[in-house]
């Protein structure tokens, strides 16, 4: 004990300002934000083509003509996606801006299904450059439309998260959300089956669901493919695995 | 724990949590939205709170993780400059107060925050480690490091720091 252990401990006595427990007790009271509520925080900007960048907290709307249908189309898609209504988003996307490299990621990164994982070093060499991991991390990380291209699907090599735009937290949650959400509905009685969010399949009322892991499945015992949505198995299936090694 | 309980814990620790914060982040207002989301985490997180580890273990970690944090996105943000830390909320006693703030501001992070945990509360090596995960060796370097850059302030500004 000397003397700069005094002084030290003197220093960091700070006295906390005495409003601070009632806005701690306030902050407690108030209920963590959902995933749905979350969708009001987006910010989109399109162009005719599409929807062009997605930021999230503060900012202004831009789009015009066109434009503007496509952000009322994101912003619907989105909530729905977000209350774990919809697998899949229909609205265009413009990825115009961005350089050639980024394209070729961005456009693989959207073959993620709805539900799978790839790595950065998966994802390098699904676009025929396997030593460019660490360019493909940071092509996805100016991904200029976050969860529309669904950049949030590609973690690293060892299982962990790594970086995400919007912060590792909504990662998380985005990730658990699409394991917790079913793929495939079908309807019993059109015996049609839909990807979780078409139009089609919402017509079928609850008690005439059913849910599907692959349209094989849903083939083995007679389903048919909705012809709005599409539905298809990934003939190259994407691991669940995130390192990606063949299997 | 229930929400009741959690909540005196959080007004228990809000104090202290507040100080460690201010240390680290060199303002009020980060200080206090430091402690929230500290709070908040845990709170959120209460139901996997395992009575092995301390509570007060369990809320320093999730606080110096945000303010770590923090510092981190301030870094980006100011492109290495840190903001200069805003002189203690009271006056200070002797001029090596001021001195000393801005000191603290040039120790690197980890040590700070170890800095602020043994000072504030107390806490030994031990707990450090586990709060920081890290082990005790690493716990003493860190913490020798920082006090050494401190001492020499305090010695700079005419006092020879053992008497």
């Amino acid at each position: 004990m000397d003397r700069t252990d005094d002084v030290l401990r003197e220093l960091f006595a700070v006295p906390a300002p005495p409003t601070l427990p009632g806005r701690v007790r306030a902050a407690l009271r108030r209920p963590a934000p959902t995933l749905e509520t979350l969708a009001d925080r987006f910010r989109f900007e399109a162009t005719e083509r599409g929807v062009s960048r997605l930021v999230y907290g503060r900012g202004r709307e831009v789009a015009a003509g066109r434009g503007r249908r496509h952000v009322e189309q994101a912003r619907v898609e989105l909530g729905e996606y977000l209350a774990g209504r919809r697998t899949f988003f229909t609205v265009p996307v413009d990825l115009g801006g961005v350089a050639a490299f980024q394209d070729q990621v961005l456009a693989e990164a959207r073959r993620i299904p709805f539900g799978a994982v790839s790595s950065y070093a998966a994802l390098a060499r699904r676009i025929g450059h396997p030593q460019a991991a660490r360019a493909v991390g940071n092509a996805l990380g100016a991904n200029p439309v976050p969860v529309l291209v669904p950049c949030h699907r590609v973690i690293r090599g060892d299982g962990t998260w790594g970086h995400y735009a919007f912060g590792a937290a909504l990662k998380t949650r985005l990730l658990a959300l699409e394991r917790a959400t079913p793929l495939l509905v079908g309807d019993t009685r059109t015996r049609i089956v839909c990807r979780h969010g078409c139009r089609n399949g919402r017509r079928a009322g609850e008690d005439r669901r059913v849910v599907f892991a692959s349209v094989a499945d849903a083939a083995g015992v007679g389903y048919r493919a909705c012809q709005v949505c599409r539905p298809a198995d990934d003939p190259e299936p994407w691991s669940s695995d995130p390192t990606g090694r063949p299997r | 724990m229930d929400e009741r309980a959690f909540a005196r814990l959080a007004e228990e620790y809000a104090g202290r949590l507040y100080a460690v914060a201010y240390r680290l982040l060199g303002n009020r207002a980060d200080a206090e939205d430091a402690v929230q989301r500290a709070l908040l985490k845990c709170f959120a997180a209460r139901a996997s709170y395992s009575a092995q580890w301390a509570v007060s273990t369990w809320l320093y970690r999730a606080l110096t993780n945000v303010c770590i944090d923090e510092l981190r996105r301030r870094r980006v943000r100011t492109d290495g400059v840190e903001p200069p830390a805003e002189a203690a909320t009271r006056p200070p006693a002797i001029g090596e107060r001021i001195d000393l703030t801005r000191a603290l501001a040039s120790v690197p992070r980890e040590a700070r925050a170890l800095l602020a945990l043994h000072y504030v509360d107390g806490l030994d090596y031990r707990e450090l480690a586990r709060i920081r995960g890290i082990s005790v060796n690493t716990v003493k370097s860190q913490l020798a490091r920082g006090k050494a850059i401190l001492k020499r302030v305090l010695q700079a500004g005419g006092h020879d720091g053992s008497d």
